[in-house]
């Protein structure tokens, strides 16, 4: 059996906590991207904040203390250019120092880089960023623990428009042919590749069916509704099922400042303080928006 | 139970890997095998350990990738396959999910050169400069049947990766009675000693070496064959020691293209290392698709054959020293 009681202390957080959590998680994103020198992949980090938050704080049984317990969740940054949102909502989970992560980004010998290196950084679970990697390498953490009989689930992200890649949909038939209804993969659906609008180049659509077709349960939400998120979280199948489970979440690339929204301009870039501000007061805009 | 086997008796490769793996999962209870839709030899370890074994089917990017997720978890997983497929459609998935994060994963197959008759999209001949590229990445080359069984038992300590390469094991001369060499990873083996020069070879052509060296022998010339079956990390003392005790005179003979594989390794060390060499001769792949036929008639053809072997031995024996004085 899952025992909650052992990642979470007390109280999981309210879903009015988590939103605050996610604004937060966005600020902190904002700052950096305007105090770190190069790009930062801001576009997919915005779209992917609230997943990030929902399961570092809601649904990832970790614990920041005991970074090597086997019976630990494990997740799987595979659009692995989101690090930076990853280490900033696990810095948020007490995984590592915010400030370190502020100072040390991206700058020569910093354990925090433009994607996760699990020899550097321990507290990530794989060294990840080239995309379609993630999702082969879950299926082997999730035979791995089926095999061992632990209950733990294997959590993956993948950003939709890495789905392209053909590893992503032979790793989708291997979870299904050896019934890992431990594996959970989230598509961060935010419809937008580097240089194009997702439809405009690929023909991603039924992309549900696509998933249905492979033979996984398929869960669509709005990715930025923290309430649906957590209920897609509380929904999803025991671990010891035999079916992987997609959550396919509707997102916004640049999502909560208005002018890097669906923006193909602002899939990655730095900003000056001048827009800094802006993108500071735009996000709080949103949130006034979202609150009325 | 010791067993013997004679000089150039027939014995498969596959079959000592099958064997193997079978005994090393008794002991390893983290020991896995993995395969895409290759390995009638696997049944023993399939039968004997089916919630340890996974047959992915043809999909060898997601099998390398399935090993680095069950590496990362504390297993030891082989994948066993066909190198042309394994060595290239996933070769990223080697460099970035095996080889960065150094993870104990085995990548083990066939067709390692212009054998199997297949044609050039199933023989490996680009594999050994491609993983000796890799950073972490043990790579080597095996021709005697018995030694794969004794470099996998090895493997089992190392902390990362390693590339083992057969040609197509089904049928390999067995070169070597159990125990007569010191049979360590990232050590040449002195296959047969000479004095006249040295061929280094490694994997299915170390049988036609020893061949050579014999022809050779009939008159009157004294050649060292040297099994190099690790390319890396490369022997590099035994290199030195044979440009000393073989009067810098090198051949190097192997199924793989002439430049990225061996040969390339040796000359790297040869010029890092400033040792002086009186004659220095490749024999391998040249840059072509090699097309078909079986592996003597390719090797043949393509300039790096018995009779190939032996004229090169012959000239860089033949070749002037330089003058001795420094």
């Amino acid at each position: 059996m899952r025992d909650d009681a052992v990642w979470l202390e007390g109280e999981r957080p309210s879903v009015a906590e988590l939103e605050d959590r996610a604004f937060e998680l966005r600020s902190k994103l904002l700052h950096l991207c305007g105090t770190y020198e190069g790009a930062v992949h801001i576009g997919g980090d915005l779209s992917a904040a609230d997943i990030f938050t929902a399961l570092f704080h809601y649904g990832l049984r970790v614990d920041p203390h005991d970074i090597s317990n086997p019976r630990r969740d494990r997740f799987l940054l595979s659009k692995g250019h989101a690090a930076v949102c990853m280490y900033i909502a696990m810095s948020m989970r007490g995984f590592f120092s915010y400030d370190g992560i502020v100072e040390t980004y991206g700058k020569l010998d910093s354990a925090y880089g433009m994607h996760p290196c699990k020899v550097q950084l321990p507290g990530v679970e794989a060294s990840t960023g080239s995309l379609g990697h993630g999702l082969p390498l879950a299926v082997g953490m999730a035979l791995s623990a089926r095999h061992r009989g632990e209950a733990h689930r294997v959590v993956c992200l993948l950003g939709d428009g890495e789905t392209g890649e053909g590893s992503v949909w032979e790793a989708a038939m291997a979870a299904r042919s050896n019934e890992l209804g431990n594996l959970v993969a989230f598509v961060d659906r935010n419809r937008q590749l580097m240089t194009s609008h997702a439809e405009e180049r690929v023909a991603f659509e039924p992309y549900p069916d696509k998933w249905r077709a492979f033979g996984w349960e398929v869960v669509e939400t709005d990715g930025h509704d923290m309430a649906a998120l957590v209920k897609a979280i509380d929904d999803l199948p025991a671990s010891d099922s035999d079916r992987p489970t997609v959550v396919i979440c509707e997102t916004v690339k640049g999502k909560g400042v208005d002018f890097m929204e669906r923006n193909l301009a602002w899939h990655a870039g730095s900003l000056g303080a001048a827009d800094l501000e802006r993108a500071l007061a735009a996000l709080e805009a949103s949130r006034q928006k979202e609150t009325v | 139970m010791p067993v013997t086997f004679t000089f150039g008796e027939m014995l498969s490769a596959r079959s000592v890997i099958g064997t193997t793996l079978a005994e090393l999962g008794e002991t390893h209870d983290n020991l896995w095998v993995l395969t895409p839709d290759i390995g009638a030899t696997l049944v023993e370890f399939r039968d004997k350990y089916p919630d340890r074994f996974l047959d992915v089917g043809l999909a060898e990017q997601v099998c390398v990738g399935i090993a680095a997720g069950l590496a990362y978890d504390g297993n030891i997983p082989v994948v066993s396959g066909m190198l042309p497929f394994l060595s290239m459609r996933a070769l990223e998935q080697i460099r970035t999910d095996v080889c960065y994060p150094n993870l104990p994963v085995k990548i083990i197959g066939t067709h390692g050169g212009l054998v199997g008759n297949g044609g050039s999209t199933h023989y490996a001949v680009e594999d050994l400069a491609l993983m000796s590229a890799l950073t972490n990445m043990t790579v080597t080359s095996i021709g005697d049947p018995l030694m794969v069984g004794e470099i996998l038992r090895q493997s089992m300590t190392m902390p990362g990766p390693i590339y083992i390469r057969l040609a197509v094991g089904k049928s390999d001369k067995v070169l070597y009675q159990p125990g007569e060499h010191d049979v360590r990873i990232g050590k040449g083996i002195i296959a047969r000693d000479g004095t006249d020069a040295t061929i280094f070879t490694h994997g299915t052509t170390v049988a036609q070496a020893l061949q050579a060296a014999e022809d050779l022998a009939a008159d009157g010339r004294s050649v060292r064959v040297v099994d190099m079956f690790t390319l890396k990390p490369i022997d590099e003392a035994l290199i030195a020691q044979c440009a000393d005790e073989t009067h810098g005179r090198f051949v190097v003979l192997e199924d793989h293209l002439a430049y990225g594989g061996l040969a390339t390794r040796i000359a790297d060390v040869v010029a890092d290392r400033g040792i002086r060499l009186n004659a220095f001769e490749r024999l391998g792949i040249p840059q072509v698709y090699a097309g078909f036929g079986d592996d003597e008639e390719l090797r043949d053809k393509h300039g790096y054959g018995l009779a190939a072997t032996v004229a090169a031995t012959r000239r860089v024996i033949a070749h002037p020293s330089w003058p001795t004085s420094h």
